[in-house]
């Protein structure tokens, strides 16, 4: 399932990045309690982009949760990446009150990197993510656009470490869905251009089946309440009519899913 | 799914994307329109020039109507005369120094003693339910109320007026930084977090920082409060072991039925407090918004 044509630009197949076997978790305890994941089994390579998919209730958060090691699994086997983990939110979440440039060291001087280092991995960052020059520049005087970009430079910083080799997974939460559609589409096309030159594994959560279809190579469809992985596609191209074919599968299935929840 | 054909997931071409990002770049950046130092200067200190210039005519054609005696409302020249022989005399700055030192002290020490304190009732469950709705309660007492107390106690002494200006300040300055660190936004700590900042560290980072806004305002109204505490003290605590300040002045003032002397004692405790807010806390809130993109009207 996890093989890959050799076209994809995959850093690493053999290594597993995380592996999730039979994982589950329960909130809470008797009557009260709610199983948000059941029996998840996911496998993900370094280097790979996989793109995880449900309606609400999914228990995405709770499995990207998981993977960053924010809780525990109640049952099951988990191998969490070995580099620090790294999130990307919905909402850019830089701190207000420090420059661009700060909000990218930050990681890096928390896990006690020398100011000059640190300040040239930055600026080294915000460069990929073409903020050349902005580093001094507050939050709020940054576009929407670019307060996410800031943000992956720092999720990047976070997941590669010092020198780029830090081996960690991006976690992203549905970074670019409260951005204007044009946006989006520009951003998703640089978070592909940044994940082939960095090769860091991306997982990545989304509603947006378009979306999901564009950046992965692998989509893997979750089922709700209790979450658990219910189909996966490989996406071995992106463009012309296989895609939209995929994107038509993908959208009747998700559909599938969310009607079994009627009752 | 057959991958029949593979198409590699290259980007469109390079230049072309990043001619589209640079364009959504400028097109969607917020302008900031800034306004010239003697404009603005302008319109911050003309209202309250043209108001306090108002006041003074209004004062000064009540005196003239002379509805009240002299000893109850003097002229504003009088008043005048009255702190300039004790500006000549160097008076007025040993009075004013008496007091601004007490004041500051005391607001210190109540910094060193709220912070932790507001950081505890914010972040420990236990601690927030014991005295959390004491702490507020504190807030509304006046602090004159002490006063008397605090003399049985401490006697005529310093202590006496630093307790009464610790009672009104600290509630201020914890609650503000407790309101302060409830306003942040959860993201902000579950970034942290993400980013590796657990316990002190994350408080060094996040926290406080995050809460500074809050804190700041509260710090002011800490403030405010110790002055209005030391004024209160000074007026009632009178005694030999103490040295002259703003309210002993302006107790003596009374008692030597001296109207000017005591409309000059009030000028003085209106001008150093608002002084300080404007000199101090002003430009530092100041900063701090801006830095923040909060500052629209401040």
């Amino acid at each position: 399932m996890s093989t890959t044509t050799s076209a994809v630009p995959v850093n690493d197949v053999s290594a597993t990045a995380v592996r999730l076997a039979g994982i589950g978790k329960t909130f809470g305890s008797g009557a009260d309690a709610v199983t948000a994941l059941q029996g998840v089994d996911l496998d993900v390579s370094a280097g790979e982009f996989v793109c995880l998919l449900g309606a609400s209730g999914c228990g995405k958060s709770t499995l990207l949760n998981l993977v960053a090691g924010l809780d525990e699994p109640t049952s099951g086997e988990l191998v969490r990446p070995t580099g620090s983990p790294s999130f990307m939110f919905q909402e850019s979440a830089l701190l207000p009150w420090l420059t661009a440039g700060r909000n990218v060291e930050l990681p890096l001087q928390l896990s006690g990197l020398s100011r000059s280092a640190r300040r040239a991995r930055a600026a080294e960052l915000l460069s990929l993510v073409r903020l050349d020059g902005l580093a001094d520049k507050r939050p709020h005087e940054l576009s929407g656009g670019m307060r996410q970009r800031v943000a992956l430079a720092r999720a990047l910083a976070a997941a590669t470490g010092p020198d780029g080799t830090g081996g960690g997974v991006l976690l992203m939460d549905e970074p670019f869905a409260a951005l204007d559609a044009i946006t989006r589409d520009v951003l998703q096309g640089e978070l592909l251009r940044v994940w082939d030159a960095t090769g860091t594994t991306v997982i990545f959560v989304t509603h947006d089946v378009r979306e999901a279809v564009r950046l992965a190579q692998r989509v893997v469809l979750l089922s709700s309440r209790p979450g658990t992985v219910v189909a996966e596609w490989q996406v071995t191209e992106r463009h012309g009519a296989v895609g939209e074919q995929l994107h038509d599968d993908i959208t009747s299935r998700l559909r599938q899913v969310i009607a079994s929840h009627a009752a | 799914m057959p991958p029949e054909t593979s198409l590699t997931k290259v980007s469109p071409a390079a230049d072309t994307s990043a001619a589209e990002l640079a364009g959504l770049d400028a097109l969607d950046t917020p302008t900031v329109t800034r306004t010239p130092w003697w404009r603005r200067a302008i319109a911050v200190g003309l209202p309250p020039l043209v108001a306090l210039v108002l006041s003074i005519a209004i004062w000064q054609i009540l005196w003239a109507a002379a509805i009240w005696p002299e000893f109850q409302l003097p002229a504003p020249i009088t008043v005048w005369q009255a702190v300039e022989s004790r500006l000549l005399t160097g008076e007025v700055f040993s009075i004013l120094w008496t007091s601004i030192s007490r004041a500051f002290i005391g607001f210190l020490a109540a910094l060193v003693i709220a912070t932790p304190l507001g950081l505890l009732v914010a972040k420990v469950t236990v601690v927030r339910r014991a005295i959390g709705p004491l702490l507020s309660g504190l807030q509304s007492l006046p602090s004159v109320a002490w006063v008397p107390a605090a003399v049985l106690w401490f006697g005529l002494t310093d202590a006496t007026i630093y307790f009464v200006v610790l009672a009104g300040s600290i509630p201020s300055i914890a609650n503000g930084l407790v309101s302060g660190i409830d306003q942040i936004p959860p993201i902000l700590p579950r970034v942290g977090q993400v980013l590796g900042a657990r316990g002190l560290t994350s408080a060094r980072h996040i926290l406080l920082p995050a809460a500074l806004p809050g804190y700041l305002s509260g710090c002011k109204q800490g403030w405010a409060f110790s002055w209005r505490s030391l004024m209160a003290a000074e007026i009632i605590a009178a005694g030999p072991l103490l040295g002259v300040g703003l309210g002993a002045y302006l107790k003596q003032g009374s008692d030597l039925n001296d109207i000017s002397m005591v409309f000059s004692a009030i000028v003085l405790i209106l001008v150093v407090g608002i002084g300080i807010e404007l000199l101090v806390f002003r430009p530092i809130e100041r900063r701090v918004l801006r830095a923040r993109g909060l500052a629209a009207g401040v």
